[in-house]
C-alpha cells in the first residue's frame, strides 16, 4: 500500500535540501540493510547523530548525484526524488521512497530574504529523518539481498549530462501489493533563493 | 712633454689672470648706469676687489711651485736617462755573448744530424737481412706441421683399430652369454610345458566329472517344481471343496427364507393399493380446505372495503353540508370540481406570462447594466479628465503670473542698469539677458496657447461624450418601450419554448453533475498514480545514473553466477574422471582443492598390499612347484589332488597317463587318518 505523509514539508534552500537528501539517503539506506552496518559511521548533523557510510564507491556516487541534484534544485527542474529498492535475484522493485519537490519559483525574483534561526530549520529536518525512522519500523524485513537506485524526475527538456539516462519509473507492480512491498511518498517544496523555512502546515 | 704641460699650464694661468684684471673694469663700468645706488654697493665692490687681488696672490705662489716643481724633474729626467745608457751598453755585451753561443751550437747540431744518417742506414740493412730470416723460419715451422698432423692421423687410425677390436671381443663375448643363457630358459620352458600338459588333463576330468553332476542335479529340480506344483493344485481343490460344503449347509436355510419373503410381497402389494386411495382422498381434502379459507379471507376483505365505502359515502354525504355549497349529488361536485379546475389553468397561464415578460426585461436590464457601467466610467475619465485640465489651467496661470512678475523684475533690473552704468563694456550682457527673457516669454506664450487648444479640445469631447450618453439613454427608453410592446404580444408561443429550454437546462445539468462527478474521480486516480510514482511523458522525464549501484550490482551478480556455473561443471567432469579411472589427475592445474592425505596413504596401502599378495602368490607357487618336483623326484611318484579327500599317484614308469593309485583320507576330529586304497 503506498502511504502518503501530507502535511509535512521541507522548504529551504537548495544547499540545504540537497545536503537533507544526502543524510536522508544514508539513512535509509542504513535501517533497511541495503549496506552492511558495519561500513556506516556515526556523525551529528542537525544535532542528532547520524549514519553516515565509508564505502568510498558508494560516497563517490551519492556525492555525484547530490552535486548534480543541487544545481537542477537551484533552476527549479527537479519534481521529485525516488529511492528505489531492488531484489537482486528476481529484480523486482520491493520499495519506493519518494519525495515530491514543490519548488516556488516566483520567489526566486524576490526581495531581499529573510532568515529564519537555524534551530527551526534543524527542527524541520530532523522531525522528517524522525518520520523517516518511523516508517522503517512498519516495513518488513528485506530477507533478499538488495541494491538502490536514485530517480529524478525532471522537465522534459532539461538537458542532462552524458554520464546520466534516462530510465523508467519503476513503479511497483499493484497487484503485488499485498506481498509486502511497499512506497512511502513525502511532499517537499522549497524556494531556492531565500533562506527562509516557511512553517509546517 | 712635461715641460710643453708645465708651460701650457702656465700660459693658461696666465690668461685667466690677464682676463681677470680685464674684468673688474668692466664690472665697475656697469655699475655706472644703475640709479639710486648706495654706499652698499660700494663697500661689496672693494671686497670683490679684495678678492680678486689674493686671487692673484694665489696664483703667483702657484706658478712658483711649479717651476720648482718643474727643475725637480728635469734633475731626475737626466739620471734616469745615465742610468738608461748603462744599462743598455750591458744588454749590448749580452748580446753578442749570446750570438757567439749560437753559432757554436749550430756546429753541433749539424755534427750530429750526419751521425744520425749513419744509423738510420745500418738499421735499414738490418732490418731487410731480418725479414729474410723470418721468411726462412716460417717455411721450416710450416714443413714441421704438415709432418706433425700427418702424424697424428697415423696415432688416429692406429687408435681407432684397436678400438674396434675391443669392440669385437666384447661383441663375441655377449654373444656367448647369451646363448648359454637361452639354451638354459629353453630347458625350464620345456619343463612347465610338460607341468602344464598334465594340468590340463586333469582339469578334463574334473570338467567332465562336474557336467555329468550338473545334468543330474538339473533333473531332481525339474522334479520338484512338478511335485510342488501338484502340492499347489490339490490345496485349491481342498478350498474349493470346503467351500461348496458350507453352501450346501446353508441350502434349507435358504429356502425357507424364500416362503417368507413371498409371503410378505403379496401382503405389501394389497397395502400398496390401499395407501394410494388413501392419498387421493387426503389430498383432494386439502385443496378444499384451500379454498375454503381463501374465501374466507376475501371475505373479511369484502367486509372491510364495504365498511371503508360506507365511511366515505357519510363523507362525501356531509360535504355538501360542510362546503356550503349547492351540493346534493355527485354531479354538483364534479361540475363544482370542473370551475375550480378551470379557474386553476387561467391563473396559471396569466402566471406564465408574468414570469416571462419578468425575465426578459431582467435580460434587457442585464443587457443595459455593463453599457451603463460603460457609460458613467467614460463620464468619470471625462471629469477626471476636465478636472486635470482645470488644473493644469490654474497652474499655467500661476505661471504667467510668476513670468511677467521675472519680466517685471528683470525690466526693473535692465532699466537699473541702464541709469547706472554709462561704460560700454557690460551691456553686451544686458543685452543677452534681455535676449533670454524675451524667449522665455515666447515660449510661455506659446505654452499657453497649446494648452488653450487642449481645453477646447477636451471640452468639444466632453460634448460629445454627453451628446452620446443622452443619445444612449434615448435608445435605453425607446428599448424599453419596445420591449413592453412585445412582451404583451408573444406571450403564448414562448410559454411552450420555456418549458422545452427548462427540460433542456435540466438535461444539461444532470449531465454536467455526471461530468463533474467523472472528472473528480479522475483527479482521485491522477493523484494516486503521481502518489506511487507515475508521470506525465510529456512534461516529465526521469533520469538516473548509468553507473548506480543497482545496475553495478546485477553486473556483479551475473559475474559470480556464471564463474560459479564454469566451476560447478569442472568440478562435475573431474568427479567423472575420478569415477572412470579411480586414480587422480593431475592435469587439472586450475583446481584448488589438493587429494587428502589420506586417500593417498590407503592407496598406497592398497599397492603395497596387492604387491605383496602377488609376490605371495608367486613365490608359493614357484615353491609348490619346487617341492612337488622334488617329490617326484625323490619318492618316484606324482601326487595330484582329484577330489577333495582323493589322491592320486602315478609313478615315474607308467606308461598311461591311467596307470595310477587312487587314495583317500580323511582327517578325522580325534586325529586319526583312514587310508583306504583302491586300484584304477
Amino acid at each position: 500500500m503506498s502511504k502518503t505523509l501530507k502535511g509535512i514539508t521541507l522548504k529551504g534552500s537548495a544547499e540545504l535540501v540537497a545536503e537533507f537528501f544526502s543524510f536522508g539517503i544514508n539513512s535509509i539506506l542504513y535501517q533497511r540493510g541495503i549496506y552492511p552496518a558495519e561500513t556506516f559511521t556515526r556523525v551529528t548533523q542537525y544535532d542528532m547523530s547520524l549514519q553516515l557510510t565509508t564505502d568510498a564507491k558508494l560516497k563517490n556516487y551519492l556525492t555525484n548525484v547530490i552535486s548534480q541534484l543541487k544545481e537542477w534544485l537551484f533552476d527549479c527542474t527537479v519534481q521529485k526524488l525516488v529511492v528505489v529498492i531492488t531484489c537482486l535475484e528476481t529484480n523486482e522493485v520491493l520499495e519506493r521512497w519518494q519525495f515530491d519537490i514543490e519548488c516556488d519559483k516566483t520567489a526566486k525574483e524576490s526581495s531581499a530574504p529573510r532568515e529564519k534561526s537555524i534551530k527551526a530549520i534543524q527542527e524541520e529536518i530532523r522531525s522528517v529523518i524522525r518520520q523517516i525512522t518511523a516508517t522503517v519500523t512498519f516495513l518488513p524485513l528485506l530477507e533478499t539481498a538488495c541494491a538502490f537506485d536514485l530517480l529524478i524526475y525532471t522537465d522534459k527538456d532539461l538537458e542532462v549530462p552524458e554520464q546520466w539516462e534516462e530510465s523508467g519509473p519503476q513503479l511497483i507492480d499493484q497487484s503485488e501489493e499485498i506481498l509486502g512491498k511497499n512506497q512511502v511518498t513525502w511532499l517537499l517544496s522549497f524556494s531556492p533563493s531565500s533562506r527562509e523555512l516557511l512553517t509546517w502546515f | 712633454m712635461d715641460d710643453m704641460e708645465d708651460d701650457t699650464t702656465i700660459f693658461s694661468t696666465l690668461k685667466s689672470f690677464k682676463s681677470f684684471i680685464s674684468c673688474p673694469d668692466r664690472s665697475l663700468l656697469e655699475t655706472e648706469p644703475a640709479f639710486g645706488r648706495s654706499g652698499l654697493q660700494n663697500l661689496y665692490t672693494k671686497r670683490v676687489e679684495l678678492e680678486e687681488a689674493a686671487e692673484r696672490v694665489r696664483s703667483h705662489t702657484s706658478l712658483l711651485q711649479l717651476t720648482q716643481e718643474k727643475q725637480q724633474m728635469e734633475l731626475s729626467h737626466k739620471r734616469a736617462r745615465i742610468e738608461l745608457e748603462k744599462e743598455a751598453n750591458s744588454s749590448s755585451r749580452d748580446l753578442q755573448r749570446e750570438i757567439d753561443r749560437n753559432r757554436e751550437l749550430l756546429l753541433q747540431i749539424r755534427h750530429l744530424k750526419e751521425r744520425e744518417e749513419k744509423a738510420n742506414q745500418e738499421l735499414n740493412e738490418q732490418v731487410e737481412n731480418n725479414k729474410a730470416l723470418k721468411r726462412n723460419f716460417e717455411e721450416l715451422h710450416k714443413k714441421a706441421n704438415e709432418k706433425d698432423s700427418k702424424l697424428a692421423e697415423a696415432d688416429q687410425m692406429i687408435s681407432e683399430l684397436k678400438d674396434e677390436t675391443r669392440r669385437l671381443n666384447q661383441q663375441i663375448q655377449i654373444q656367448e652369454s647369451k646363448f648359454s643363457t637361452q639354451n638354459l630358459e629353453i630347458q625350464a620352458l620345456q619343463e612347465q610345458l610338460d607341468v602344464q600338459r598334465k594340468k590340463f588333463q586333469d582339469v578334463s576330468q574334473r570338467y567332465q566329472n562336474l557336467q555329468s553332476s550338473h545334468s543330474t542335479s538339473t533333473e531332481s529340480e525339474l522334479k520338484m517344481k512338478e511335485l510342488e506344483r501338484r502340492l499347489a493344485l490339490q490345496e485349491q481343490d481342498s478350498v474349493i471343496v470346503k467351500n461348496m460344503k458350507s453352501e450346501v449347509a446353508r441350502l434349507p436355510e435358504l429356502e425357507r427364507e424364500i416362503k417368507r419373503l413371498r409371503e410378505e410381497n403379496t401382503f405389501l402389494r394389497e397395502t400398496k393399493e390401499n395407501n394410494s386411495l388413501l392419498r387421493e382422498e387426503t389430498e383432494g381434502l386439502r385443496r378444499k380446505l384451500e379454498r375454503v379459507e381463501r374465501v374466507m379471507e376475501e371475505k373479511l376483505k369484502v367486509e372491510l372495503e364495504k365498511e371503508k365505502l360506507e365511511h366515505e359515502l357519510q363523507a362525501w354525504e356531509n360535504i355538501g353540508q360542510s362546503t356550503g355549497l349547492n351540493i346534493r349529488k355527485p354531479e354538483d361536485l364534479s361540475r363544482e370540481v370542473i370551475q375550480i379546475q378551470q379557474r386553476e389553468l387561467n391563473l396559471k397561464q396569466q402566471n406564465y406570462t408574468l414570469n416571462s415578460s419578468i425575465r426578459s426585461v431582467e435580460k434587457t436590464r442585464t443587457e443595459l447594466m455593463p453599457e451603463i457601467a460603460q457609460l458613467r466610467a467614460k463620464a468619470q475619465e471625462e471629469q477626471k479628465k476636465r478636472e486635470n485640465q482645470d488644473s493644469l489651467v490654474r497652474r499655467l496661470q500661476k505661471r504667467v503670473l510668476l513670468l511677467t512678475k521675472e519680466r517685471d523684475g528683470m525690466r526693473a533690473i535692465l532699466e537699473s542698469y541702464d541709469s547706472e552704468l554709462a561704460a560700454s563694456e557690460y551691456s553686451p550682457q544686458l543685452m543677452l539677458r534681455v535676449k533670454e527673457a524675451e524667449d522665455m516669454l515666447r515660449k510661455v506664450q506659446t505654452h499657453n496657447t497649446e494648452m488653450e487648444t487642449q481645453l477646447s479640445k477636451a471640452q468639444e469631447e466632453a460634448g460629445t461624450f454627453k451628446l452620446q450618453a443622452q443619445m444612449v439613454t434615448a435608445e435605453l427608453e425607446a428599448l424599453k418601450e419596445q420591449q413592453v410592446s412585445n412582451t404583451e404580444k408573444n406571450t403564448l408561443a414562448t410559454a411552450e419554448e420555456v418549458s422545452s429550454l427548462r427540460q433542456k437546462i435540466e438535461e444539461l445539468e444532470a449531465e454536467r453533475q455526471q461530468l463533474e462527478e467523472q472528472n473528480n474521480i479522475l483527479e482521485m486516480r491522477l493523484e494516486r498514480h503521481n502518489l506511487q510514482g507515475d508521470y506525465d511523458p510529456v512534461k516529465t522525464k526521469v533520469v538516473h545514473l548509468q553507473m548506480n549501484p543497482t545496475s553495478i550490482a546485477k553486473q556483479q551478480r551475473t559475474e559470480e553466477v556464471e564463474q560459479l556455473r564454469v566451476e560447478c561443471q569442472r568440478l562435475r567432469d573431474r568427479l567423472r574422471k575420478i569415477e572412470a579411472d579411480g586414480v587422480m589427475t593431475t592435469d587439472d592445474t586450475t583446481l584448488i582443492i589438493p587429494p587428502s592425505q589420506e586417500i593417498l596413504n590407503l592407496r598406497k596401502q592398497m599397492e603395497s598390499a596387492e604387491l605383496k599378495n602377488q609376490r605371495l602368490k608367486e613365490v608359493f607357487q614357484k615353491k609348490i612347484q619346487e617341492f612337488r618336483t622334488a617329490c617326484y623326484v625323490l619318492t618316484g611318484y606324482q601326487i595330484d589332488i582329484t577330489v577333495e579327500n582323493q589322491y592320486r599317484l602315478t609313478s615315474v614308469y607308467a606308461e598311461h597317463m591311467e596307470d595310477s593309485l587312487l587314495f583317500k583320507l580323511t582327517f578325522s576330529v580325534h586325529g586319526k587318518s583312514e587310508v583306504l586304497q583302491f586300484a584304477v
